[in-house]
């Protein structure tokens, strides 16, 4: 089709723009998911035994994820100015929910007659935590960080509206110039990538389970 | 912008957390709403408005602008229900269940699919309008509704399900007393999910001509003026917060009583 | 008799110190008045296995868990080989005892191997010993470990897991086994395997064993002592399964034993500890008339008819003697013949099947010894007991 021809040629004349664009949006994913994870799993764990605090938690990172993208992107703008900042302290508050929701629902679905056998056998706290609990909770914990990463590609969009790069640059500029030549590619371009991009992360999440989830824990 | 069911394989849904409505939901909520618009109004008092900062943010052109958005939200809202949920429902119908997985796997997937990108895809494909936007914002916010409808109904006890067979219950009323009222909750939580995507997407309706509090963010971002910005943006939170706590209290109030 | 709960049976010598004591220990919950525990005071001995047994909510299970201080106690002593351990390190006590409980509670991650091998490698044991000792476990557990060693726990059955259970509480050599309900959770037959599997284990090894149940049966099976507990973990009374189903030391254990306690003694008595009695024996070739008459005279209503090598074939009452039909062609055969070793619940089933309400004992030959009967039954259960603690 002549769409698709196009659409190509619109993406070879300009490799080096799309790859720069690709790697800056696999840059934000890539950190807020660490950096979301680190903090998410670390208060799911210190939580563990506190229901107040667990709940407390869980709703005030909900309370992120209600505000509207456009609005937790623009509203740090004051203090911290336009580009990368604003927009990855945005991306990072919406990517704790899932993390941490699904951390403290793992945590919470290791069977107690393990954890008192666990106990029983004189394996201390600790012991207990990183070598029956994490382990046992870690297939639900990376189907949240999937989740998490996934939501934060989708949303990585936005950031061009704050001068912080990425695939969304493609989009902006192709409504801007509509209907000039090449602005239809330059929007499918964004839309797609973004699409492949997910994609991917969504493979490489998956395989890292398929290595990681302990064997003789469901398949 | 989703607040997407977290845990991808239904299997490994726990079910009563998805059921149970967290007390401290209805108390964070105020909270936050309170703090932000006392920030918003310090900010509005003790800020100097310029000329142009001034006739962003009259308070006329506000409102018009909240109206917009919210209409357009809750015409989404309304839309996605009656689309998604008979879809969800039929989709579970005995004989559909590899369709069903490949569909929860795919709508798993949507969740990755920017939001900026499809507005403005629906505005190439169907032109400026109200319309175009309540489109847009309901083929994003069918997503957690279609999901939660299908995972509601499925998680209900087959138990329960066989027992009204057993009564002589047929399939729609066994749909109508025994599955729809028990997966209500879960159903609710989608919704509720699916308002907070359209308040949060009606934001960017004004990408696409569609009105909304975007404007006064957008041309605050436009002209550099921080205040238009923050007044904007913590006006669209606020927004945001209202409905999640309507929702809340919707989720905790219209549960079938013994859940 | 002995009814004073608190004394040991007067066969434990008292100069051996006890594997673990509990002193005065009581377990009070924060926010409810009554304790769960309150004052106990038990010792165990090295080598028995001790059963706790009384009604839900008695604290039994509480009671074992302060053993290993999964619970701490309120206050009180616990004593373990002769050291105070209540304030001492309580993973390096778990350490050193087995628990088992009723889910089993298997590494779902781990493979069989991995979970015998737990404790032994928390404790630093070299590999090759690990190794060793897990296939030397599962073997003993009876299962082959060329089979199950990299098995998971998942492919397991009730049954196999639970011996699973047992062989990882066994792991590092502990001398004491707690026991929670262990078997409680597993179907009838397998669960009367497993018990005598394990009984025949207890005999090679001798571990310390406190063992959990709700089931007196189960108590009066497996306890070398038995303590029936009350609320709060009062002891209602301590002693051996003869003496609680003989002499039960008040109405609350009786209860707890139920109507069912006195043919439960039959369980633990066998043929050779009875007289027999001797119903009037004829062949064939008596003559009838006299056998009629000496019947007659006899307290019986039947008479054993023998065969020529003095084995039981059949009974044969006056009706039989008096017609002309052959005495050997009536319905009343003898099927099952009894051995001085079956004990005499054995017995009673075997007279409940027979019309006749007696029952023939035979040596090992075969031979005709004497008969049992329902009546010398229930004399012998209103005897007091000829052992130990009586007078």
């Amino acid at each position: 089709m002549d769409g698709i021809r196009s659409w190509f040629d619109y993406l070879s004349s300009r490799t080096d723009l799309v790859v720069e664009t690709l790697l800056q949006t696999l840059t934000y994913v890539v950190s807020v998911t660490v950096a979301a994870s680190i903090v998410s799993i670390s208060v799911g764990v210190l939580t563990r035994h506190n229901p107040f605090a667990k709940e407390l938690s869980l709703s005030i990172a909900s309370v992120f994820l209600t505000i509207p993208s456009l609005a937790l992107f623009t509203i740090f703008i004051p203090i911290v100015g336009l580009g990368f900042t604003p927009s990855f302290i945005a991306m990072f508050l919406y990517a704790l929910l899932p993390i941490l929701r699904n951390t403290v629902a793992g945590l919470d679905s290791v069977d107690s007659s393990v954890m008192e056998s666990a106990k029983g056998m004189g394996l201390t706290p600790r012991q207990v935590l990183f070598r029956v609990q994490l382990p046992l909770a870690w297939p639900i914990i990376l189907a949240g960080i999937r989740v998490s990463a996934l939501l934060t590609v989708g949303i990585s969009a936005i950031a061009t509206l704050v001068a912080g790069g990425g695939l969304g640059d493609f989009i902006k500029s192709g409504l801007a110039r509509l209907p000039l030549p090449n602005s239809l590619e330059a929007i499918w371009t964004g839309v797609i990538l973004s699409l492949a991009l997910a994609l991917a992360v969504d493979l490489v999440l998956r395989t890292i389970g398929r290595f990681s989830n302990p064997s003789g824990v469901r398949s | 912008m989703s607040t997407p069911l977290v845990v991808d394989n239904p299997e490994t849904l726990p079910a009563r957390r998805n059921q149970s409505i967290s007390q401290l939901d209805l108390i964070v909520i105020p909270v936050f709403f309170v703090l932000l618009a006392v920030l918003l109004s310090v900010v509005w008092i003790y800020s100097d408005f310029d000329g142009t900062t001034t006739s962003i943010l009259e308070p006329e052109r506000l409102w018009t602008q909240a109206q917009e958005q919210i209409t357009v939200a809750l015409l989404s809202t309304v839309l996605v229900i009656i689309l998604a949920i008979p879809l969800g429902i039929l989709v579970t119908r005995e004989g559909a269940p590899r369709l069903k997985n490949n569909l929860v796997t795919v709508l798993g997937l949507g969740q990755a699919l920017p939001a900026y990108g499809l507005l403005v895809l629906f505005f190439v494909a169907f032109g400026q309008g109200t319309l175009t936007v309540v489109l847009a914002l309901a083929a994003f916010a069918l997503l957690p509704v279609l999901r939660n409808t299908i995972v509601g109904l499925e998680q209900v006890d087959k138990s329960v399900i066989e027992a009204g067979k057993g009564m002589g219950l047929t399939g729609f009323q066994r749909l109508r007393k025994i599955e729809l009222p028990l997966a209500v909750p879960v159903i609710m939580g989608g919704i509720r999910t699916a308002t907070i995507i359209n308040v949060g997407m009606a934001t960017l309706a004004y990408l696409i001509g569609g009105g909304g509090l975007g404007i006064t963010i957008a041309a605050g971002l436009k002209i550099n003026r921080p205040v238009s910005i923050f007044v904007g943006a913590v006006l669209v939170a606020l927004i945001a917060l209202a409905f999640d706590f309507i929702g809340g209290l919707a989720q905790r109030y219209l549960r079938p009583k013994g859940l | 008799m002995n009814l004073n709960p608190q004394d040991p049976p007067q066969e434990e010598k008292s100069v051996t110190t006890p594997k673990i004591s509990l002193r005065d220990v009581t377990k009070t919950y924060s926010g409810v008045d009554t304790p769960a525990v309150k004052d106990l005071n038990l010792d165990i001995a090295s080598g028995e296995i001790l059963v706790l047994v009384g009604p839900s909510g008695c604290g039994k299970s509480t009671t074992l868990r302060l053993i290993n201080r999964m619970i701490e106690p309120s206050a009180g002593e616990i004593i373990f080989d002769g050291e105070d351990v209540t304030n001492s390190d309580p993973n390096e006590l778990r350490r050193r005892m087995g628990y088992v409980i009723q889910q089993v509670g298997l590494f779902p991650h781990r493979t069989i191997a991995e979970n015998i091998a737990i404790v032994p490698k928390s404790l630093k044991w070299p590999k090759d010993k690990i190794r060793a000792r897990v296939d030397e476990l599962l073997e003993l557990t009876g299962m082959d470990p060329n089979v199950y060693r990299d098995r998971y726990p998942k492919e397991l059955s009730g049954g196999q897991a639970q011996r699973v259970g047992v062989a990882r509480a066994l792991g590092a050599e502990p001398d004491v086994l707690l026991m929670d309900e262990p078997f409680g959770a597993i179907d009838p037959i397998t669960r009367f395997n497993l018990q005598n599997e394990f009984l025949r284990l207890q005999s090679e090894l001798k571990k310390t064993i406190v063992f959990v149940t709700h089931d007196i049966d189960e108590a009066v099976k497996m306890g070398d002592r038995i303590a029936i507990l009350r609320d709060q973990s009062e002891i209602a009374q301590l002693d051996t399964p003869e003496a609680i189903l003989t002499n039960p030391a008040d109405i609350f254990v009786e209860d707890f034993l139920g109507a069912g306690a006195v043919l439960k003694t039959l369980t633990l008595r066998r043929l050779n500890d009875i007289q027999l009695v001797h119903a009037p024996t004829i062949t064939e070739r008596t003559n009838r008339s006299e056998a009629a008459a000496q019947l007659r005279q006899s307290d019986f209503p039947f008479a054993v008819l023998l065969d020529d090598s003095r084995r039981p074939i059949a009974w044969v009452n006056q009706a039989d003697l008096d017609s002309s039909d052959p005495l050997a062609s009536n319905s009343r055969r003898i099927p099952v013949k009894l051995e001085p070793e079956d004990t005499l619940q054995e017995a009673l089933s075997v007279m409940l099947q027979t019309s006749a309400g007696m029952s023939a004992v035979v040596d090992s030959t075969g031979q005709y010894l004497g008969t049992c009967t329902i009546q010398s039954l229930a004399e012998l259960l209103t005897e007091p007991p000829v052992d130990g603690d009586s007078l």
